[in-house]
């Protein structure tokens, strides 16, 4: 069958299983009965068992929801700004948001990862990746903040990232996009020739947990898109899907989905590491951002580095190659176990799962078909254990329930199919409503899964919600998979594209959260500890006011003396020491967004008065009854002294 | 807005016999009145004769921080003036308002009054039990040589 009577079968597939479905309402919830319901109420005031950290896509954020209930708790934001909490707004956030290009106020944040220990989930962290202008970000899960963000040079789509060793050893970071490595002005019809694909390992510091880029792999110019690191027998290797085998440059639709086969890339990181530590390979001169906040401080800094150490194909012997896998793979999945990898071919008929023991013997026996830039090809008999015969169409990705199954999602025939490890048979399926992309069980990506329910992370919802104008909610589905069958719980509407997720029982990350920050271990250099030492300080044009805030006033709230042309810092500090107390600052015509300063932190807004006259300042966040009268005067006058006044405390 | 609605509660649950600060010099729940019950977690305070100078210069610097945006010594601020409130509360009381807000304003008749009169709700300030102490010991010093 060639590639075009298969892709329009597909196009027919969906429409065909959209249309059958929007009209019968039945399949898709309304033969639930009210256990359905129940499964997944949460009363007033009960909590929900797990937590559900869900890329928002294109809105670059991640948003954290409660299962089964899937209520939203919080949007964190990451690479895109966020005006309701200051982020990329405040003096102290800004410097994530830096990158080589400059200010960067948005990306498309798509695969969350949480960091493991031994291979299972440890709720310390959640890394996640920044596809648009390649970066990682680290969320720190004890106040729900990022804390770093590094940018991945010589990549372009960060999207094969940011997939975690057994212990987050490392993160990886492929580049889905392959570019001329170093960048340089050529003819894009020297794709071949010219382009290269980064694969880069982002060591993290098992304490602190700071990112530091290590090494680069410097690869065949296809594109890398999904990874999974090994586990258990396999855990000192790294796998990671690749298209493009065919390095087409335009029309990728068509070009790129000629061959047969594409590759699942298999790097022992350990080794590679190994070397690179020891010298091998050259380092290169480039340019990439990386920003820390300081807990401390609570304030980011932006550093520029300059070299990156990379390794090409001779420098690794024996540590990388390529097993061939059936069409345009998505998902490698590595299974609880650590023995089995499971390619999901986007264009494949089959799911194929390799064997990790046979590739070592693949390897040891020398089964290699070809060499790609000295890049040994490994025979694809000699390194499969199986194929799931007739599973569906599309397959996309794929998790385990720690039970002997697996669940694979399928793009266009719309379903996620339960299979089975030992015999690779399909025992079930569901259909999702519609076009399901990543599916996520808690901890279905480790060696423990709690294996409870699936969630489906849908592409499209059409007739699932009420309608809002052409741009409708996305939305993710819920599924019981505690018995033989699985079974529809809930549909909940997602923020941006809900991408990908990862879960892990509430327990593991409720003990250690934050409730504020001490005011005593507040080291920001423009903090105010007490409200006797409130004031207002000039240096030039620049107005310096060390403001504190506390139920129900600011201190100061009278100033004077401010020209036209001074640049105001307003420096506030909230005293408060309780839990669930932030106040919020905003002046009016500031030219950036409010301040919302959680209990014991100094947040920094900058003002530019353009007219003499007086202005009023509030309080944005509702804080007490007296939360009206939280509000202050500052006057703004046209030359004269610039002598600062304030009423003192 | 969790404290908007206690808030209330609690205002319709007691009858208070007058209001002031400690300004107002008439008779009313501000003065001397100790409460019949010890709520909180702190049920017995062991006080000295004179005053620990070290103690209280320490609990100066606690109460500069975290008290006081809200109390001053002589007037009424956000809160009640603290120059003299050793005289009218026990020690115990003291050191519960600033280790135990919470158990305090839900169920001391003292506080209850003096929120409906401030209206609104002290925050715990997250302060540990020396610190706490160090605070009372400044406050007692502070009383003393008001006197
Ligand atoms: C945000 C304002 C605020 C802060 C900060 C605050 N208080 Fe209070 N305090 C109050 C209010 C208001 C009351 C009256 C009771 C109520 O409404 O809760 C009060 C009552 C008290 C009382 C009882 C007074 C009496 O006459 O019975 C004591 C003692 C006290 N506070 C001590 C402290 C100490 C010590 C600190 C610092 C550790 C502190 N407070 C911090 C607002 C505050
Ligand atoms: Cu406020």
């Amino acid at each position: 069958m060639s590639t075009q009577t298969l892709l329009r079968l597909m196009v027919l597939a969906v429409s065909a299983l959209i249309m059958s479905c929007s009209g019968n309402n039945e399949a898709g919830g309304g033969a639930l009965s009210g256990d359905a319901a129940s499964r997944v109420y949460v009363a007033p005031g009960e909590k929900d068992e797990f937590y559900n950290f869900v890329s928002g896509g294109f809105s670059g954020q991640l948003a954290v929801y409660g299962l089964p209930s899937g209520r939203l708790f919080r949007v964190i934001p990451v690479f895109s700004v966020d005006p309701e909490k200051g982020w990329g707004y405040t003096e102290e956030t800004k410097p994530m948001l830096m990158t080589s290009h400059g200010f960067v106020p948005w990306d498309d944040a798509h695969h969350p990862d949480m960091s493991q220990t031994g291979g299972v989930a440890d709720g310390k962290w959640v890394f996640i990746n920044g596809n648009n202008t390649p970066r990682i970000a680290r969320i720190d899960l004890t106040d729900f903040r990022t804390k770093e963000i590094i940018e991945i040079p010589n990549a372009a789509g960060n999207h094969s990232s940011p997939f975690s060793t057994e212990n987050s050893e490392y993160v990886v970071a492929g580049t889905r996009f392959s570019v001329p490595i170093p960048q340089e002005d050529v003819s894009i019809q020297q794709y071949s020739e010219k382009f290269k694909g980064a694969l880069s390992f982002v060591k993290v510091d098992p304490k602190s947990g700071n990112m530091n880029l290590d090494f680069q792999l410097l690869v065949p110019g296809f594109d890398y898109d999904l990874a999974r690191a090994g586990k258990g027998p396999s855990k000192d290797w790294m796998f990671m899907s690749c298209y493009n085998s065919e390095q087409a440059n335009t029309m990728k639709e068509i070009n790129a989905s000629q061959n047969d086969k594409d590759f699942i890339v298999a790097i022992n990181w350990k080794k590679c590491a190994e070397l690179a530590a020891a010298g091998k390979g050259s380092m290169m001169n480039v340019d990439y951002a990386h920003n820390v906040y300081n807990d401390e401080t609570h304030s980011a800094s932006h550093t520029m580095k300059k070299q990156v150490r990379v390794l090409t194909a001779d420098d690794i012997k024996g540590a990388l190659f390529y097993m061939p896998t059936p069409k345009s793979p998505h998902g490698c999945d590595v299974d609880p176990s650590g023995e089995l990898i499971v390619g999901g071919g986007k264009l494949a008929t089959v799911i194929p799962v390799m064997s990790f023991s046979k590739m070592l013997k693949a390897i040891e026996g020398g089964k290699v078909d070809k060499m790609i830039a000295g890049i040994p090809v490994l025979n694809y008999k000699e390194c499969l254990a199986g194929e799931v015969q007739r599973p569906g169409l599309g397959p996309l990705h794929t998790e385990f329930d720690g039970k002997g199954f697996a669940y694979t999602s399928f793009f266009v025939s719309s379903e996620i199919v339960k299979w089975s490890l030992k015999d690779f048979k399909v025992v079930d399926r569901v259909p999702t409503y519609y076009s399901i992309g990543h599916l996520c069980i808690p901890g279905g990506n480790s060696t423990k899964p709690w294996g409870k329910y699936v969630i489906a992370y849908n592409k499209i919802t059409k007739d699932r919600y009420l309608p809002t104008g052409p741009e409708l909610t996305q939305s993710a589905q819920l599924f019981d998979i505690s018995g033989d069958k699985m079974k529809l719980l809930l549909d909940f509407p997602t923020i941006g594209e809900p991408h990908y997720a990862v879960a892990c029982p509430a327990d593991m990350i409720m003990k250690n959260s934050k409730k504020m920050y001490q005011i005593t271990e507040n080291k920001h250099p423009y903090a105010t500890h007490k409200e006797a030492d409130t004031r207002v300080e000039r240096k030039g044009n620049e107005v310096h006011v060390y403001m504190t805030s506390i139920r129900s006033h600011f201190a100061p709230d009278n100033i004077e003396g401010v020209k036209v042309g001074d640049k105001v810092y307003w420096h506030v500090t909230n005293l408060e020491q309780d839990w669930d107390v932030p106040h919020g600052f905003a002046v009016i015509g500031a030219n950036n967004s409010e301040a919302l300063i959680m209990p014991g932190e100094t947040c920094t807004i900058v003002w530019e008065p353009k007219k003499a006259g007086v202005y009023p300042f509030y309080c944005s966040d509702f804080c007490s009854a007296l939360h009206q009268e939280m509000q202050g005067y500052v006057r703004v006058s046209n030359g004269g002294s610039g002598q600062l006044t304030w009423n003192k405390r | 807005m969790k404290y908007f609605m206690l808030l209330f509660t609690a205002l319709w649950l007691v009858a208070c016999s007058g209001n002031n600060g400690e300004s107002a010099e008439n008779k009313s729940f501000m003065e001397a009145q100790q409460p019949k019950k010890t709520y909180g977690k702190i049920q017995h305070v062991d006080i000295g004769e004179g005053i620990d100078g070290t103690m209280s210069k320490a609990g100066k610097e606690i109460f500069d921080m975290k008290c006081n945006a809200c109390h001053k010594y002589d007037e009424r601020y956000v809160g009640p003036a603290l120059g003299k409130v050793t005289q009218r509360r026990t020690p115990e009381y003291v050191m519960n308002m600033i280790l135990d807000t919470e158990t305090m304003i839900e169920n001391d008749d003292t506080v209850k009054c003096l929120m409906q009169e401030f209206l609104m709700k002290m925050p715990n300030q997250s302060v540990d039990e020396k610190d706490a102490r160090n605070v009372l010991e400044h406050l007692r010093d502070h009383a003393k040589s008001a006197q």
